[in-house]
């Protein structure tokens, strides 16, 4: 029934209140008290226990002072009530006992059986009530109870009666809600003779009888007489201490234990414990409280043991101590275990405050109950800055303004449901800075998953989070760069399909972001293999596979299709990664797009090859050099014609240049074009020169060389380029024409006889006729009256001199006519021409005028002087070009042709014509300031001494043409 | 023949000569002035005397023809042309155009004289008729206009009433104007007035048979 109501107090308490109250009412008594009182009695405990025993007192007290102090109703009141207080008083003595009950019920149920693994005993409230060996009932009690006033751990011993009806001894530690009963019963005594036992056990009978007990239980029991000296030791005890019981009474000093005397046991106890463990044993022995003490002693193994040592009094009817019985319990192992377990706690203690993580804890509601050291370092704070006026969580000291509102939401939600959190955010520094801090808590459950706790770790992340921070930036950046770059940048796998395209790639191929089907590889690899032109790409996916095979750099130029249809040439190079072993991890690519430079190299390409061949084709010789002379370039036709290249005639210890010139500059003409060529070189002045050029035949060659420098924006040379002219022919016919025109001076003096003999007559007449005059004059002189000596002698001195004057005349006449004549040969008319032309060439060009010649094709040659006929066609020639001068343009024509058996050969002017055709032939006619008159009478007189004809003719509208035939038939003309 | 009143301009290019011919005539009594070329003759300050031109054809800056001609609107002395060549058309044109002798070198002292004293009498003769004109022309400008238009209808040969008409005057008053004239003229008779008129040019502007229509 006990135990019944055991399992539901508060229901009993409420059932007995109810009884109590209802009883109350229905007997117009308070008696009905009662019964809520017993049960609490039943109840209550510890200090709720001495409340109650308090409240009755008081409550007795008050109602015995009420009932002597005042008369009639409040003392019959009060009587009443002392009397209900004295019989609740009672109940609470029957009920009083059942606290340590109580407490060893709520006891752990761990069994403590020294190594004996069964008959386990449970706490007594689980065995029936008269399993305990009515003997033992009252120590039971006691020791129960006495634990649960003091708080001393007690040892009792007690008999626990089996199923089949026998007794096994039980020990029961009690301690304040800690007790385990240990099986001893097993354990064997081992009798040895040398392990004596007191002779006279005179009143401590009692006591060893309960030594031998304890004995029995296998422990290290033993008892003493009323001041202390042993008078019984189990055997075991002795054997562990190495101490029979005469060397532990051996008094060391004059003094009897009691009297503070050293005795032999004292020996056995450690030196540090000793002393505390004698003077409480004195204690009790004086008071006979029970001897509670735990200290270390000596075993024979030489090892200081800790022992729990508990000792009870024997009392006989008077209560007198008849002796002591007391039992020592190894708890070495529970001691060191607890020194062990403290050092860990303590241990845990230092780790949680010196572990590099702020730590900390709150409640189930959020309020912060720990900080652990280091939070408090870094962050300054302490429990008080984090809590609020109510006791909840602050961060406003904590973290930074901005994260407030995000911390306070996530704590909110976590104290709110639960869920652990985890939050980043900028906390406070002690220093007054903010730093990134990685926060997380994560709550503690019970069994029924209700939250009791939550712990939570914030970690600085600062640095990583800035690290983190700049490698997000830097990667930013570097995507930035890839897709950025104005190429195509792309990665394949050692096996070749592409893993890796950039952003102007994929915008370049028109690869669709959205089609997630497939892989990306797959996509790229699709996309690249349409885009190549199909003219590319067998040559492509050779070249690709030869290079991911054999690993080496590939570098190809291919079409690509770009999104919108159009091919574009690309230049794509990709190289290898390896790793350490040399094996290929990727391939890493760049495709440029090149169609725009090939365009305009192709343009570039055509424009020079144009340029090339004009230079190749232009008929002459071409050259360019460097702005120190050296020879850079040469035109085919210039190769061509030295036979041989840019560089055969380098050679140690001279320049290309000075081989160059030596190998094809006349030897003669060497030093010149050296000075030049290297005064141009050195001032940047255009260079032109003629000399002799050495063919690749050895032959030397007239050329005109001319050089002019090409200049860059600055100003500086970049480069000479220079052209070269074969006048071979043209320097030819200088020198033909120049000897004609020798020739021509000499046959002109000798061809104008006529002319000349009157010229001669006037160069002689002239003195002449000054002689004559002063010889008349000198006449005069000489016969006035009277005659003038001195004026005639002046005039004979003249007459000298200007005789002598016609003498030289006449002296250079015939100096003139030493000239010999000249046969007349087969001449072709058309050369003689043709010459006469190239003579008055220069003279037209300086008149501005134009010399046409047009001769018959198939004209016989004709038997001529040439030197005459050549001065009448200069004659004629030179008259129509003066006749033209006052225009100061025209054109001259020269027209031959066949007439008959003659050939007709007419000279044509524009100029102002001739008034008289026919006298003009007259000698000394003349319509020129300076001409003598003689040249047309000089033509006229060779062309018939060839038996031929000229005259003159006018034209229509102006102009006038003198026109000469000649026989085409060679006539014999002796006429000369 | 004195020296004192005639001159003689030779112009020649060649030195010897251009001496030779001064000394000549020096030694002849004539006065003479030598130049080099046309150019110098004819930018020199010549004096206003019975003179002769001795010109040589050849000469370094104009020939002596185109002298001849450029001179010949002025009044100029003769020309006598001396040349070393004596070509024919030359010398006709010379004369053509008025030259008093054409001289082919070497020439004689006797026809070189002769040529000159032609020339400075044919000189002296023009410059005679020269200053008679003058002073006719001098006479003819001291007559009033009325004077004038009466001169050319009386060398006409109109009669007095017959110019009086013409002139719209009675002819009494053609009468004094007649007396004037002749007195004015200096002229002595008609027939002087006619001679006279003649010499000025002065043309006949109405014969007795165009009065009489």
């Amino acid at each position: 029934m006990i135990a019944a109501l055991h399992r539901t107090p508060p229901a009993m308490i409420f059932v007995m209140l109810a009884l109590g109250l209802a009883a109350c009412w229905s007997a117009g008594t308070p008696i009905g008290i009662l019964a809520p009182l017993g049960a609490l009695f039943l109840y209550a405990r510890g200090y709720w226990l001495l409340s109650l025993w308090g409240g009755l007192l008081v409550a007795l007290a008050g109602a015995v002072l009420a009932a002597m102090l005042y008369p009639g109703a409040i003392r019959d009141a009060s009587r009443s009530l002392a009397a209900l207080a004295t019989v609740a008083g009672c109940i609470g003595l029957l009920l009083a006992p059942y606290p340590l009950r109580r407490s060893s019920r709520l006891a752990a149920m761990g069994r403590q059986a020294a190594g004996q693994p069964d008959g386990l005993a449970g706490d007594m409230d689980s065995v029936p009530e008269g399993a305990v060996h009515p003997d033992d009932r009252p120590a039971i009690a006691h020791a129960a109870a006495y634990a649960f006033w003091t708080g001393v751990p007690q040892v009792t011993s007690y008999r626990l009666r089996e199923p089949d009806g026998s007794y096994r001894w039980t020990e029961l530690r009690a301690e304040p809600g800690y007790g385990v009963s240990v099986d001893v019963d097993a354990m064997v005594s081992r009798p040895d003779d040398r392990w004596t036992v007191a002779e006279s056990l005179g009143e401590t009978v009692q006591a060893v009888q309960a030594a031998k007990v304890i004995e029995s239980l296998h422990g290290k029991a033993w008892a003493f007489d009323a001041i202390g000296k042993f008078t019984y030791v189990t055997p075991a005890a002795q054997i562990a201490i190495d101490m029979a019981l005469e060397d532990l009474n051996r008094r060391l000093g004059e003094r009897e234990f009691i009297d503070g005397g050293e005795v032999g046991w004292m020996r056995g106890v450690h030196p540090d414990d000793v002393d505390g463990a004698a003077a409480t044993l004195r204690h009790c022995l004086k008071t006979g409280e029970p001897w509670n003490i735990e200290y270390r002693m000596l075993r024979a193994t030489g090892h200081y043991v800790w022992h729990r040592i508990s000792a009870r009094p024997t009392r006989d009817g008077e209560g007198r101590i008849t002796g002591w019985f007391g039992t020592s319990i190894d708890i070495d192992v529970y001691k060191k275990t607890e020194a062990a377990l403290r050092e860990r706690e303590k241990h845990l203690e230092q780790l949680i405050d010196t572990v590099p993580a702020m730590i900390w804890s709150m409640s189930a509601e959020g309020r912060p109950i720990y900080l652990n050291r280091r939070i408090m370092e870094v962050t300054g704070a302490t429990l008080d800055t984090v809590k609020a006026s109510d006791g909840s969580l602050s961060l406003k000291k904590m973290i930074h303004p901005n994260f407030w509102e995000l911390a306070e939401k996530t704590f909110a939600r976590s104290v709110a449901t639960g869920a652990p959190y985890d939050i980043k955010y900028l906390q406070h520094r002690a220093g007054g800075t903010y730093r990134w801090t990685q926060t997380r808590a994560e709550p503690l459950c019970d069994e029924a998953g209700k939250i009791i706790r939550w712990y939570g770790v914030s970690v600085d992340i600062h640095d990583l989070i800035t690290t983190q921070t700049e490698l997000n930036l830097r990667k930013q950046e570097l995507t930035r760069l890839i897709d950025l770059v104005p190429s195509f940048l792309w990665r394949l796998t050692p096996t070749g399909a592409p893993n890796f395209f950039n952003r102007r790639f994929i915008d370049f191929l028109g690869i669709d972001d959205g089609d997630l089907e497939q892989s990306r590889t797959e996509r790229y690899a699709a996309a690249l293999k349409v885009a190549i032109h199909p003219d590319d790409a067998s040559r492509v996916w050779a070249e690709i596979k030869d290079c991911l095979s054999s690993g080496r750099p590939y570098a190809m130029r291919y079409r690509l299709r770009r999104h919108d249809g159009v091919y574009r040439w690309m230049d794509g190079r990709a190289e290898p990664l390896l790793d350490d072993d040399g094996g290929i991890i990727q391939w890493y690519g760049l495709s440029h797009d090149i169609d725009d430079q090939l365009r305009v190299e192709e343009a570039l390409r055509e424009s020079e090859q144009s340029l090339r061949q004009l230079v190749e084709t232009l008929p002459a010789l071409i050259y360019c050099a460097a702005p120190n002379g050296e020879p850079i370039y040469r035109s085919e036709k210039l190769g061509e014609f030295l036979g041989f290249g840019l560089g055969d005639k380098d050679a140690e210890g001279r320049t290309r240049l000075t081989g160059t010139l030596e190998a094809i500059i006349h030897p003669d003409d060497l030093p010149d074009v050296k000075e030049r060529y290297g005064h141009s070189l050195a001032t940047g002045a255009p260079y032109a020169m003629k000399h002799r050029l050495r063919r690749a035949d050895g032959e030397y060659r007239w050329v005109e060389t001319r050089t002019a420098a090409m200049k860059n924006a600055e100003g500086e040379i970049v480069q000479w380029n220079g052209i070269c002219f074969e006048i071979e022919d043209q320097v030819r016919a200088q020198e033909a024409l120049t000897l004609t025109q020798e020739r021509l001076a000499r046959a002109a003096q000798a061809a104008s006889l006529a002319e000349l003999s009157a010229s001669i007559a006037h160069e002689v007449n002239q003195p002449l006729a000054a002689v004559v005059a002063n010889s008349h004059a000198c006449q005069r002189w000489l016969t006035s009256d009277p005659p003038n000596l001195e004026r005639a002698q002046k005039t004979i001195e003249r007459i000298i001199r200007d005789a002598n004057s016609a003498a030289d005349v006449v002296g250079r006449v015939r100096a003139l006519f030493r000239q010999t004549d000249q046969a007349r040969n087969l001449c072709p008319l058309d050369a003689i021409l043709h010459e006469a032309r190239d003579l008055m060439m220069e003279e037209a060009v300086r008149r501005r005028m134009r010399i046409e010649v047009e001769v018959e094709a198939g004209l016989p040659s004709l038997e001529l002087d040439r030197i005459q006929i050549q001065q009448v066609l200069v004659n004629l020639i030179r008259n129509g070009l003066e006749a033209m001068e006052p225009a100061r343009r025209g054109v001259l024509r020269v027209r031959t042709l066949r007439a008959g058996e003659f050939v007709r050969t007419e000279v044509r002017d524009t100029g102002a014509g001739i008034g008289a055709p026919d006298k003009v032939f007259e000698p000394f006619f003349s319509t020129k300031s300076h001409g003598m008159g003689m040249g047309l009478a000089i033509s006229r007189t060779i062309i018939e001494s060839h038996g031929g004809r000229l005259w003159a003719e006018d034209n229509q509208p102006s102009g006038a043409t003198f026109i000469f035939t000649l026989p085409a038939e060679a006539k014999a003309d002796h006429d000369r | 023949m004195t020296v004192d009143d005639t001159i003689v301009f030779i112009v020649d290019d060649d030195e010897a000569l251009r001496e030779a011919l001064g000394e000549l005539l020096e030694a002849n009594g004539v006065r003479s002035v030598l130049f080099q070329s046309a150019g110098d003759y004819i930018g020199a300050d010549k004096p206003d005397l019975p003179a002769c031109l001795l010109l040589d054809i050849e000469l370094p800056d104009i020939n002596g023809l185109d002298l001849q001609r450029q001179i010949a609107r002025d009044d100029h002395p003769p020309i006598v042309f001396i040349t070393g060549h004596g070509d024919i058309p030359s010398s006709v044109r010379a004369i053509k155009h008025g030259a008093v002798d054409f001289l082919t070198k070497p020439f004689s002292d006797t026809a070189l004289l002769a040529a000159i004293n032609a020339a400075i009498a044919q000189d002296r003769e023009t410059r005679a008729k020269r200053a008679e004109l003058t002073l006719l022309k001098q006479r003819y400008h001291e007559l009033s206009p009325r004077e004038r238009d009466v001169l050319p209808l009386v060398v006409s040969g109109l009669l007095n009433k017959q110019a009086a008409a013409e002139l719209g005057i009675s002819e009494v008053t053609l009468q004094i104007h007649r007396r004037n004239v002749m007195q004015k003229m200096a002229a002595s008779s008609l027939a002087d007035l006619v001679r006279i008129a003649e010499r000025l040019e002065i043309p006949i502007q109405h014969s007795r048979r165009m009065g009489g229509i």
